[in-house]
């Protein structure tokens, strides 16, 4: 579903991701972790297209995303870390807007708006100005969006900021509901006790290079000492901060 | 390090920052801008030194005066200048006030530093001084430098005048600030509608004052000195700081030093007495006030279907998708900025005064000679105000998208279509508002068909050209950081956006005058040269167009593919 071959950036002389080789299959709930700086957003925006690789290639559903932009992104839906909204538009309007951006036939599509606003709790604000509305509501807004075009593929940056616990808890279940109907989760986050929650597989990344792939449990079982998941990533990553 | 100092230090560095930036700039860009900028200081030194030039010519005195009338009508032109400009900047003043102390993200920070409001808001205050006061700078320079020439005034003069600029631009802050204080404690307590009563009223007056005292009837009359010194009467009391300015510097040409130095001390004194206040009013009013703000019930609702924005939907229901929610988002976000809509409204203002004085304009279209200029004038106009439409409202149109970019740059849809719907959404309207306007002024004036047909062509053609220049520059040089369209604007970009637009225009406009003129003179030999002639210039605007068009497009695109969010 997701596949990078050799996926490369540079940012003058600094190599940011450095031949990322990866897959992702269908329906599966990737989990992307590395400290600070390690090249987990720029390896997402490569993803969804937002840069272009400096070497290397990524594709969706076998579409290339440099290629074949359109058809790849048709298939994806992006959540960012900061979700930068029309402060002038209203949560519904938003909705609208990225239908329309999405051509998605008008038939069902109010009540397919109303539905995801309902579900992400933001249905009464629906008619209220995005610059109105708290970091927690525009992060649902956004999640909201995001589904609204059923993406085969949802790259999730960081989700949890401005989240309460109950949003979260109903964020991971949405998310792994999702990838039980097939929609394949690349997610990069730092919060590890949400990656032993939901990863089917993990991978870290540290100074832009993948040093390992694998489930939750052959992560752990690279350490020396296995303990949490926390020691074992303090250890791969030499003491960096996650 | 005071804490003042410390803001003042931090200021510091993020200009010098921001002047080591500009090696990053494009070096056209930078040399343009550069040039533009010089040009236009020699520009309006120009026009300032042969203007004076021209009323020190004038013979003859005025009535009791021992003064020429040339002397007269310049020393109350400088006058009339001065109070212009000190209004102006009280105005400014307001409005970056409000920003600089209410709306910016870093009065948040400083507010929960250890930092008393009266230190906060001298901090801020100074900001809004070099924001408001600096175009002052700018383009008074040239004209005091006209004057100072021109009466071959000696180094007092120009001292004074450097002299006066401090107190005079620290006066109209204070006072601007004063006000805001006040306002941002009264206006957000006011209903919508009150407030609309209230800049109707205001409006009305305005405008019944303008057509009363600077009626261009009055000012053609034979008795053209009474009446313009009766005009400016209110310029010369004493009691108006801008009086006591233009009052001193002109002392200072003439050599009367003592004059100078009590008017200068009477502004003085005032600048430092309001600034005084304004601080004392701060330390009392600005942190119930911008809690006020902070704390304000945030409930507006604009439910779907309701409102002609909330229709937009079905109105342009033939436009197909994304084509047709990108227009509807540019619209409501325009709509609903009041940044946006409000100068919107000042140029309509413009307009309306500029059609409510062309039938002054009728009395010189009796002769061949006049009728030309006054056509190709109305051309010039119309395409100027275009220009500044599209300069003003259009050129942010892709800067604005900003950090939102993302949503766009994620959507399968290509840039070429963001970019071309905004280019098609600039011509619909302004288009819709300068072929108007361009159409009524040509019955006003009564132009013959030729003339007519020219007018109406060149604002069309112009509307293409100008709106490929603007979302093309636009495109080629955004600026993601800002969200403030009046500062896009005024960036690098915009200027070199504006200079361009204002170049082209020039070009489209002066061809045709040239065509027309050599007619009007007899300077073709045969009526058939004539039209082989504007057949030609046609051709060359249509051409220029074409390439104003496409060439920033796809300058702008290119930037826009190669561009990373």
């Amino acid at each position: 579903m997701i596949r990078t071959e050799n996926l490369t950036k540079h940012f003058g002389p600094k190599v940011a991701v450095n031949s990322l080789d990866l897959e992702v299959h269908e329906g599966e709930f990737f989990c992307f972790l590395g400290p600070n700086g390690a090249g987990k957003t720029t390896t997402i925006r490569m993803l969804t297209g937002l840069i272009k690789p400096t070497q290397g290639r990524a594709f969706i559903r076998g579409f290339d995303i440099q290629q074949s932009p359109l058809e790849a992104k048709a298939l994806i839906g992006y959540i960012p870390d900061a979700p930068f909204l029309y402060e002038k538009l209203t949560g519904r309007e938003f909705m609208r807007f990225v239908a329309g951006l999405y051509r998605m036939p008008e038939d069902h599509l109010a009540a397919k708006c109303e539905e995801l606003l309902e579900l992400f709790e933001i249905r009464e604000v629906g008619d209220q100005l995005v610059e109105d509305y708290s970091h927690g509501m525009r992060q649902k807004l956004s999640f909201a969006s995001c589904f609204l075009h059923d993406p085969k593929v949802a790259v999730v940056d960081e989700p949890w900021v401005g989240l309460d616990p109950k949003n979260i808890r109903f964020v991971k279940d949405f998310l792994k509901e999702k990838t039980r109907n097939g929609t394949t989760v690349f997610m990069s986050t730092h919060s590890l006790s949400i990656i032993e929650n939901v990863a089917e597989r993990i991978g870290i990344i540290h100074r832009g290079r993948l040093l390992h792939v694998g489930t939750l449990d052959a992560i752990k079982a690279l350490s020396q000492s296995p303990g949490s998941l926390e020691d074992v990533f303090l250890e791969l990553t030499k003491g960096e901060d996650a | 390090m005071s804490q003042v100092a410390t803001i003042a230090w931090v200021k510091l560095r993020m200009g010098v920052h921001a002047v080591a930036s500009v090696r990053n700039e494009s070096r056209l860009k930078v040399a343009v801008i550069s040039i533009s900028a010089i040009g236009l200081w020699l520009f309006v030194f120009g026009v300032f030194f042969e203007g004076f030039g021209w009323l020190a010519r004038f013979g003859g005195t005025a009535g009791d005066f021992a003064l020429t009338i040339g002397d007269v009508i310049m020393a109350r032109m400088l006058s009339v200048l001065t109070l212009a400009v000190f209004f102006m900047l009280i105005f400014s003043n307001v409005l970056v006030a409000f920003s600089t102390l209410y709306r910016s993200r870093e009065v948040a920070y400083l507010v929960q530093s250890p930092m008393s409001y009266r230190t906060l808001f001298v901090a801020r205050f100074a900001e809004c001084i070099v924001f408001s006061s600096w175009a002052l700078a700018y383009l008074g320079s040239p004209m005091i430098l006209a004057y100072g020439l021109v009466n071959g005034a000696g180094p007092a003069f120009y001292v004074a005048s450097a002299a006066f600029y401090p107190p005079f631009v620290l006066l109209p802050a204070a006072t601007g600030s004063l006000l805001t204080l006040v306002l941002a404690r009264i206006f957000p307590r006011l209903r919508p509608k009150t407030l609309a009563l209230l800049a109707a009223v205001v409006l009305g007056l305005f405008f019944v004052y303008v057509r009363i005292k600077l009626s261009a009837d009055r000012l053609s009359e034979e008795n053209f000195l009474p009446v313009l010194l009766d005009a400016s009467a209110q310029t010369q009391s004493p009691f108006l700081p801008s009086f006591w300015t233009s009052r001193g510097i002109l002392a200072a040409a003439t050599g009367n030093l003592g004059e100078c130095l009590f008017q200068f001390l009477l502004l003085l004194s005032n600048a430092l007495m309001a600034t005084w206040m304004a601080i004392e009013v701060a330390s009392r009013l600005f942190y119930p006030g911008w809690s006020f703000l902070q704390g304000q019930d945030r409930k507006r609702l604009r439910p779907l279907g309701k409102g002609i924005l909330g229709r937009l939907d079905s109105l342009l229901h033939r436009l197909p998708n994304p084509t047709r929610v990108l227009v509807i988002k540019d619209i409501k976000l325009f709509w609903r900025d009041p940044t946006q809509w409000s100068q919107f409204v000042i140029f309509f203002g413009i307009m309306a005064v500029y059609i409510a004085n062309l039938r002054n304009a009728r009395m010189y279209t009796e002769n061949d000679f006049w009728r030309n200029w006054v056509a190709c004038l109305n051309i010039g106009a119309c395409t100027l105000i275009l220009a500044t439409l599209t300069s003003r409202f259009v050129f942010p149109l892709v800067s604005l998208e900003g950090r939102r970019f993302w949503v766009l740059g994620l959507a399968p849809i290509s840039f070429r279509r963001i970019v071309w719907q905004k280019f098609w959404l600039s011509v619909a309207t302004t288009s819709t508002f300068t072929v108007g306007l361009v159409v009524l002024s040509g019955i006003m004036l009564k132009l013959n068909s030729i003339y007519f047909i020219l007018s109406v062509y060149s604002v069309c053609i112009t509307n293409f050209g100008l709106a490929g220049l603007a979302v093309g520059l636009g495109t080629l040089y955004p600026n993601f950081h800002e969200e403030n369209p009046a500062r896009i604007v005024s960036g690098m970009g915009g200027t070199l956006n504006f200079v361009l637009s204002v170049a082209y225009v020039a070009v489209v406009v002066g061809a045709q005058t040239l065509v027309l003129n050599w007619r009007v003179l007899g300077l073709f030999q045969n009526p058939a040269a004539f039209w082989w002639a504007l057949g030609g210039v046609l051709v060359l605007v249509t051409v220029v167009s074409g390439l104003g068009m496409i060439v920033p497009m796809r300058l702008g695109l290119r930037n826009l593919n190669n561009m990373e969010f």
